[in-house]
């Protein structure tokens, strides 16, 4: 009898103890490096340094890249001090245009100068070329910039007459429930000047576009420096969710609705 | 008479009651359980002093209705009705998860997020020998609850039967639904050795309401089998192997808004019995058990006029337990009875939708919920004179709520940022005092103190939509455990041919748990339709009292008249009344039998329910109805094999009507005409 007693009793410590987790979601800050970058084309300065550059996936698509660079020395040494910087340029033809960026810096844990790009439209307008000078040396990567499979770029114009390009960073693996969610907001002050603003305020409601619902206890996204601003968006399910942000300066609603869409 | 028992109550009372073909009926004697015309069922009422909150309905025979039409005869019981089948059953007005459900002592739980698949759709009259009911913490319970709860006993396989083999061969048709059903049951027996099998196999298509219309999406289908068999390892040692399968198939739910495709559970136990007559420890039972319950919910078969948007909503429930329950006596009058038990239970349930525009959407709906439980239970009879018994016990249980899988944590960070791991404590306590004033009167009376943890749902549910108020609910993992102060009093007056049963009782409950509306601005419903959302809190306080009457009558040998009539009120504390609270109803049988023949006639009434609460619950009122039903009946003795013969019709006036508790109130079955033949060999 003792022995049946114990028996049930080990086995409901056995059923008890195994509470373990049963799968692992892999839950990212929004601009993180992937885990390898994946190398997009060579080319050579003028001060014969060989440029590398590296994105996160082999395909570019529209809105925010992060966009990475190794140089090389004429034999072959890596070069990790140079002051590099980036000259995104889209022609179009009949004109030109550049885009929100930052040069990019070096990164020890890469081993790679790293950067963004806010490509604002595909190459189907036109053509994106992307210069890198190294100290002063330029070499230029024509490249392939295909549409994002959901609208993660914007161009807004304000009720002060003032365009503006919000961006969602990326990569991001979304998930079922809080998610950091991060954006990036610049104002086209030319044609070839894209400044960060850094003094807006957002309200974000996200919305599930196919039921017709929102989400609660989302944390509306603030200025975190250089234009970021970083929020938190609550996803209750899959699917197609539009994010509505209200951009609004010093109290004064700029734009009602600035909106970018996730599909997860 | 003890061995086969949990009752050693030498003095108990038994009143047996006769529930025939498909009406209630009853004849009042006293300690006699053999009966061999035409019974479909056997209840027994342990009206004893010691177990006046147990009743224990011994099924004897009707193996071919529904369990939920069984259950609807049961005094103080009631059922929520989404559908023509699977019909969820409540105590006294208790909500369901008040209440604990099991089958032989061992916990199950539904699979379903929308209450499609109560336990008791799992069972059938055919797999069962008896339902045993409780009415709060007592020395029988299987676990903490507010309110006791069922244990549907299963039937077991017989050790040194008079034949080797015998069985039972049946089938019976239902016109209203052109239900039909085929069933059977074999026994092998032997002195160190039996076997038991059951199957029954039931298809019912659509019914059709008083008013001749068709209630579409109210079919089912479903094979049910069971096997059990027993090994004596010597006389005072037994080995249990039991076995139960469900296979319901395109089950409609004309209440809601989904059918389901299939729901299966699979639920198994290997249990050891000592008996020994005379010592002290005279019965130790131990099981250990696990059951598994996939359950699909769909709405493949709606036209696409009725769907906003298709969807796929899966669940599935697993369970692992044991339990050791060891019976003492300490000469004639003392009896203790110490229980330990645990068990663990895993639900999962998803949502997939598919909009006509745009990608699909997948969710969590129940995220990866495990609940582990452990308890110990100690209990205590006394006979402290001739007149006066007193029972006591106290119960203590450990419950670990927590989130298995990463998924389902992320799923409910978007509205709980909290650890999600709960503990719960809970103490179950009770006494009962029972005084014998003399050969007729016997008065009863007993307080507990009682507790349940919340449950799943209530701790993680995550937009699961509740069709009965229209709501989204959330879960709250800081919800409180529930707690209750129960009281009873109870009289008992019989004479020869008479037994008059009177129940008063009342349940305070602290902290007790129900939805409450979230704030529209913050919170959209994600159903496509629902009214909003509603998150599971804590009330302050709330309560429920009501009553019980039984009546029985041998008016003559050939005539017996049974009344039942039960009552519930609720409300909370700022005096709402509670919602699911069913009206006065009461059941009135007349049995005339003769020669082997039984007709009856049944009235059923319920009055209306307007004591409702539409602004914070959710409820509207529900009309009264009057309903009677006849049947007869007709057993045949031909040499060794017996044959059982079945007509009965049902709600005779095709009144149009549907119950306080029917979500959606649509109309039950209108005019039906039962047969059912049985053969036993």
């Amino acid at each position: 009898m003792k022995k049946i007693i114990v028996g049930v009793l080990m086995s409901a410590l056995v059923f008890t103890s195994c509470n373990k987790d049963d799968d692992e979601t892999v839950v990212t800050t929004p601009g993180t490096p992937a885990p390898t970058q994946v190398e997009i084309a060579t080319a050579t300065t003028s001060n014969n340094e060989t440029v590398t550059l590296y994105a996160d996936e082999s395909q570019l698509s529209t809105g925010y890249e992060n966009m990475y660079v190794t140089v090389k020395d004429a034999s072959g040494n890596a070069i990790e001090d140079a002051t590099v910087e980036f000259a995104p340029l889209m022609d179009m033809g009949t004109m030109q245009h550049a885009c929100p960026f930052v040069n990019p810096t070096f990164d020890n844990t890469i081993n790679k100068y790293k950067g963004y790009v806010v490509y604002t439209m595909s190459s189907m307008g036109g053509t994106w070329t992307l210069g890198v000078s190294v100290n002063g040396n330029l070499a230029t990567f024509t490249l392939n910039i295909a549409d994002s499979p959901t609208k993660v770029v914007g161009n807004y114009t304000g009720t002060d007459g003032v365009t503006y390009i919000v961006s969602l960073l990326r990569p991001v693996t979304w998930n079922v429930g809080m998610n950091d969610v991060e954006f990036l907001l610049h104002t086209k002050a030319s044609m070839m000047s894209f400044p960060a603003v850094t003094d807006f305020t957002m309200v974000m409601t996200p919305w599930m576009t196919s039921m017709n619902h929102g989400s609660p206890n989302n944390i509306d996204p603030v200025h975190v420096g250089n234009g970021h601003y970083n929020g938190e968006v609550n996803f209750t399910m899959t699917g197609d969710w539009r994010l509505h942000l209200q951009l609004n300066q010093n109290g004064t609603e700029i734009h009602s609705d600035a909106f970018l869409d996730i599909l997860f | 008479m003890r061995d086969d028992t949990f009752y050693f109550d030498m003095r108990r009372i038994i009143i047996t009651t006769l529930l025939l073909g498909y009406a209630t009926i009853a004849s009042a004697q006293t300690d006699s359980t053999e009966h061999s015309n035409v019974l479909i069922q056997e209840v027994t009422v342990h009206g004893d002093k010691l177990n006046e909150d147990n009743l224990e309905f011994k099924q004897k025979d009707n193996v071919q209705v529904l369990i939920d039409k069984m259950l609807y005869n049961i005094n103080g019981v009631s059922l929520i009705k989404r559908g023509n089948y699977a019909q969820e059953p409540i105590i006294r007005g208790l909500n369901p998860s008040q209440i604990n459900t099991t089958v032989d002592g061992m916990q199950i739980f539904g699979a379903c997020t929308d209450h499609m698949d109560p336990i008791s759709s799992y069972v059938e009259p055919n797999n069962l020998s008896s339902i045993r009911l409780q009415l709060g913490p007592n020395s029988e319970q299987v676990g903490a609850s507010i309110g006791g709860g069922f244990d549907f006993k299963l039937n077991k396989a017989k050790l040194g039967a008079d034949k080797f083999v015998s069985g039972t061969i049946g089938t019976g048709y239902e016109a209203n639904a052109s239900a039909f059903r085929v069933l059977g049951s074999i026994q092998l027996s032997k002195k160190r050795w039996a076997v038991r099998a059951n199957s029954i196999y039931r298809k019912s298509q659509n019914y059709t309401d008083g008013n001749g219309r068709e209630i579409h999406f109210s079919q089912y289908e479903k094979l049910n089998f069971g096997v059990s068999s027993v090994f004596a390892l010597n006389e005072n040692n037994f080995i249990y192997l039991d076995y139960l399968q469900d296979d319901g198939r395109d089950i409609g739910y004309p209440a809601l808004t989904m059918d389901v495709s299939f729901a299966n559970a699979k639920i198994g136990s290997i249990s050891h019995v000592y008996k020994k007559t005379g010592k002290t420890l005279y019965l130790l039972e131990s099981k250990i058990y696990a059951n598994y319950i996939d359950h699909a919910m769909d709405d493949s078969k709606r036209p696409d006029s009725l769907i906003a948007m298709r969807m796929d909503m899966p669940g599935t429930s697993s369970t692992f337990g044991f339990y050791s329950n060891a019976s003492l006596r300490f000469g004639k009058k003392h009896f203790v009875k110490f229980k330990l038990n645990g068990y663990s239970n895993d639900l999962h349930a998803e949502m997939t939708m598919y909009p006509l525009i745009g990608a699909e959407m997948f969710m969590l709906t129940l995220p990866d919920t495990r609940r582990t439980v452990g308890g110990i239970d100690l209990s205590d009879k006394i006979l402290i004179t001739e007149k006066l018994k007193l029972s006591t016990g106290i119960r203590f249980d450990y419950v670990l709520s927590s989130i298995t899988t990463e998924m389902g944590r992320q799923t409910l960070s978007g509205i709980y940022s909290g650890d999600l791991d709960k503990n719960h404590y809970l103490l179950n306590v009770f006494t009962q005092l029972n005084y014998k004033l003399n050969k007729k009167l016997s008065v009863s009376g007993g307080v507990a103190k009682a507790m349940r943890a919340p449950n799943a749902q209530e701790l993680y549910a995550f937009y699961l939509f509740n069709r009965f108020d229209n709501y989204d609910y959330l879960g709250n993992p800081d919800i409180k455990q529930e707690e209750s102060w129960n009281f009873n009093i109870s009289a008992n007056y019989r004479l020869k041919k008479l037994v008059l049963t009177t129940k008063v009782f009342a349940y305070y409950f602290k902290n007790y748990i129900t939805g409450a509306k979230l704030p529209s601005s913050e919170y959209s419903a994600m159903t496509i339709g629902a009214s909003g959302v509603k998150q599971y809190v804590n009330l302050d306080n709330a309560i429920i009292a009501g009553a019980e009457v039984g009546f029985k009558w041998k008016i003559n040998k050939n005539f017996f008249f049974s009344s039942m009539n039960a009552f519930s009120y609720g409300e909370d504390y700022k005096h709402r009344a509670l919602f699911m609270i069913p009206p006065l109803k009461s059941i009135n049988t007349i049995v005339y039998s003769m020669k082997g023949y039984n007709f009856s006639l049944k009235y059923t009434t319920a009055m209306a329910q307007n004591n409702i609460d539409y602004d914070f619950y959710g409820e509207n009122s529900t009309r009264e109805f009057n309903l009677f039903d006849l049947s007869a009946g007709k057993t045949f003795k031909v040499k060794r094999f017996k044959y059982d013969v079945n007509i009965a019709l049902d709600n005779i006036f095709n009144v149009p009507y549907y119950e306080h508790l029917d979500v959606m109130k649509i109309n039950r079955q209108g005019r039906n005409l039962l047969v059912s033949l049985k053969f036993t060999f």
